[in-house]
Order: structure tokens, then sequence, then C-alpha cells
């Protein structure tokens, strides 16, 4: 929900009386099928990611940082 | 405000009169929930205000009637609601049309089947709404906002109508989402319980029978409530119900559902494809995500901070600090796999050393004591396999899986 604005004093007040994600009404007889399209939501996690790939940027950095402490040793 | 001459008002309250008993008569709920929809402020009920203004002695009218007498127990005070409505005092239209309600609610008992279950919805809704309506206008005048938590208490009680064993029952559920909107409302969450004790429990209520854009809602707010109990497991179930099901069009109440799933998915280990953040703009979460892939302990810190007023507000803060540990883990899986690729032999010891400058690297000072701290707390969770070699300051690792993954499970408590 959008916050109005309001004069700053009755800013707290208001705050009490809100929730960010009140849920939209669906209408009374709103009916709907779930279909392929609404599926696909669903599909978008993934769960393989822990990789053993360290050729990105971020793992490649670490690596050289690693292996320069190691020299200094 | 154009007022109509005596006789147009006149004309207009008989006409609403006629309809309203019409309605009743022959069980037709389409008709009967225009009549009742104040927040429609529909051009028909805001003409019959102007007419009951100018009236002022209706009500009496009604009450002598002998036609409308029957319908002057709801009537009567819903005129009075209608006129001080139109005269934007929703302090007095609330209690009117409570007790309009209620006594409707005495009416729809004594009718066997469910014909009216639709204007409930009604004024259910409408309850709900003027009373929040209400409750700022006695807010912005310095005043007691108490409405809200009158419309909680009446909607317990057409709860209690509905919980029976005839076909009124399937309207408890929608009864139920209206109350959880008030209860997180008014932030008195804790009142959810016992509604949510009689649809679970109770043996007349059958959850599958319940209309699906009523489940939807449920299991929204109900996913919610797990979240802040830090149930993850039923909160993943909960909440991945109500994405599956919710109407795809229904693009914000998507991306609610999504707003509160994916911490919860986070916290086992499952990632969001950046497609769903686009899509449903949630890019809050886009770095919290890069950094659990990275294992990058600062960037998740500085995710958490950017956007520390909306995890906050929305209660998720706390379970995203927590990824922490997760992050912790990449990162000591990837100094493993770098040192592995180096030097196979030596892989499975991992000098506590050698994560102080990787932390160091990131920004984040930390000393002997506070990283192994942090080793033994992520061995203790699971998160790690091994056991230190005190002496040496070294971690030794398992040689088989030392870095288990969640596989969907939360982190050990």
């Amino acid at each position: 929900m959008a916050t109005e604005t309001k004069p700053a004093t009755e800013e707290a007040k208001m705050d009490l009386f809100e929730d960010d994600d009140e849920f939209e009404e669906f209408e009374i007889n709103e009916e709907w099928e779930d279909k392929e399209e609404g599926k696909e939501v669903t599909q978008q996690w993934e769960d393989d990611w822990d990789d053993d790939d360290v050729n990105d940027d971020f793992s490649l950095q670490l690596r050289r940082e690693l292996e320069n402490n190691a020299e200094k040793n | 405000m154009a007022y109509p001459s005596m006789g147009e008002a006149h004309r207009r309250v008989t006409d609403y009169l006629g309809r309203f008993s019409d309605a009743v008569s022959t069980q037709d709920v389409a008709s009967l929930k225009p009549l009742l929809s104040l927040s429609s402020a529909s051009p028909s009920l805001l003409s019959l205000a102007d007419a009951l203004n100018l009236l002022q002695d209706a009500i009496r009218l009604i009450k002598q009637s002998e036609k409308w007498s029957q319908l002057a127990e709801i009537v009567a005070p819903l005129f009075r609601c209608l006129q001080s409505y139109r005269l934007s005092n929703l302090a007095d239209a609330y209690p009117a049309y409570e007790k309009a309600a209620n006594a409707f609610i005495q009416e729809f008992r004594n009718w066997d089947s469910a014909w009216a279950l639709e204007a409930l919805y009604v004024i259910a809704y409408e309850i709900r709404v003027l009373a929040e309506r209400a409750d700022r206008e006695l807010s912005a005048n310095g005043k007691l906002p108490e409405k809200l938590k009158a419309a909680g208490s009446f909607l317990m009680k057409v709860f209690g109508v509905l919980a029976g064993k005839g076909p009124k029952r399937v309207g408890a559920l929608y009864m139920t989402c209206q109350l959880f909107k008030i209860y997180f409302k008014l932030g008195t969450v804790h009142l959810c319980r016992s509604v949510i004790r009689s649809i679970e429990t109770a043996r007349i209520f059958d959850f599958e029978e319940f209309p699906q854009r009523d489940k939807v809602t449920y299991m929204y707010y109900t996913g919610r409530l797990e979240v802040y109990n830090e149930n993850f497991t039923a909160a993943e179930q909960k909440l991945s119900y109500a994405l599956a099901h919710c109407n795809p069009h229904s693009e914000a109440n998507i991306r609610m559902i999504l707003k509160y799933l994916i911490p919860v998915k986070l916290s086992i280990g499952i990632l969001p494809k950046d497609w769903l953040l686009e899509k449903y703009n949630l890019v809050e979460y886009r770095n919290i995500v890069l950094a659990l892939k990275r294992g990058d302990l600062r960037l998740l810190r500085s995710a958490l901070e950017e956007h520390e007023d909306r995890f906050l507000r929305s209660g998720v803060y706390l379970v995203l600090e927590k990824l922490e540990l997760q992050v912790y883990q990449r990162l000591l899986k990837k100094i493993y796999i770098i040192q592995k690729q180096k030097d196979p032999s030596k892989a499975h010891q991992m000098k506590l050393e050698v994560i102080i400058k990787a932390l160091k690297w990131l920004e984040i000072d930390m000393d002997l004591d506070e990283v192994e701290c942090i080793v033994a707390i992520l061995i203790h969770k699971n998160l790690v396999k091994g056991y230190f070699a005190h002496k040496s300051k070294v971690v030794v690792l398992s040689k088989q899986d030392p870095f288990p993954k969640l596989t969907g499970r939360p982190v050990n408590a």
C-alpha cells in the first residue's frame, strides 16, 4: 500500500495502522485456472547453484588474494 | 450536494425499500449485494443518501409502515449510516452499519439455505473497510481509534454463525481472511490463532471445500505467520501453495507472496532466478542472492544495510541476517576448492589464518578467536564437517562432503 503524505505528527500514529502487504481482494466469484503460465512462476528456483565452479570474477580475485598472501609469508 | 425535491426523495427511498424487500423475498443475492455495498459509492446509494438527509424522517416512516416493518431492523440503521456517510461522518457511520449488519445476521441465521452468503461477504468487507476509514478519521481528530477492533469482534461473531454443519460453512474462510487483514493491520496477530485452530481442527470444515480464492489468501497470511515464528518448512509449504494457486494475473498479490517466500527459500538453500526478481520488482533481494552464490560476506552485509528499513518493515530482516552462516559456508568452500586445485594433498587442512586473510580482503576484521568461534558454529550446525586441531590453529575438514548442502532443510536451530 502506498503511504499517503500526512502531517508529521500523525505519521507515527498512522504507522500502527498500516500493513504494507495487505493482500488484494479477489472478486467474490473470481475463479481462474492454474494455467501453465501460472506454473512458470513456481519454476523459477535454483537448487543446484552451490557448485564447485571457481572461475567467476569473485573467486579469481579471492584466489589472487590468497596466493599473494602466501607469497608474503 | 444537489438535493432532490421532496417527492423525488420519497420515490428514491421507497424504490430502495422495494428492491431490498424483493431481493430478500425472491432470494436474489445479486440484487441484494449492491444495496449493501457502501464503499462502491454508487450513484444510486449516494442519491439515496441525499434523499434521506432531506427527508430526515424516512426512518420513522419505515417503522410506521406495515409494508416495511419486517426489514426495519436492518434498513433503519442502514439509512442512518448512509446519512452519516454522505456527510463524511465516518465515526458515526460505522456503528450504524454494524447495527444493520447485526440485524441482517439475525435474519441470515433463520434462512436455511446459504442463498445470502455473498451478501454476507459484502457486509464483512464493508465492516472492515468502513471501520478502517472511521479509525483514520478518529485518529486525525485526536480521538482513540477503536472501530477496527470492534469490527474484529463483530466478524468473530459472524464466523461463529457460519461455523456449523450446513452449507453456510464454506463462508467461514472468507471471514477468516477478513479477520486476518484486521489483525495484521492492528498488529494483534496473536488473535489469528483461535480462528486458525477452528479452521484447521474443527471436524465440520474440510479445507478443500472452500473457494480457491479464500484458500490462497488464507495460505498467504498463515504463511507469513510461519515466517514470523521461524517455522521455515511450514512457511515454505504454505507460501508455495499460495503462489501455485494464485490468479496468475494478480501481479500485486504474487509479488507479496514472493516477498515472503524468497527469504524462506534462501534460508533452505534455494535461490530465485533473476527473472523472477526482475519481473516482480523484488530487486532488493538481488545482491543477497549474489552474496550467497559468491560467498561474499561483505556484499550480504551491505545489501542488508541498504534495504534495512524495508526488510525491517516486512519482518524478514532477521531471516536474511541469519543467511550469514550460509555465506560463510560458501566462502570456506571456495577457499577449499582453490586450495585443492593448488595442492590436493593438503586441501582438507584449512588454516584459520587463511580464512582471516580472505575476510580481511572483504574488509571484515576478525581475529583468531572470532574466526574460531564462527567455524565452531558452522561445525555445530552441520554446515561444515570437520574438527579443530587447536595447537596448529587448523580446521581439519572431512574428506567426504565437508560442506553439506542444505537440500531444502533449514539450518539447524
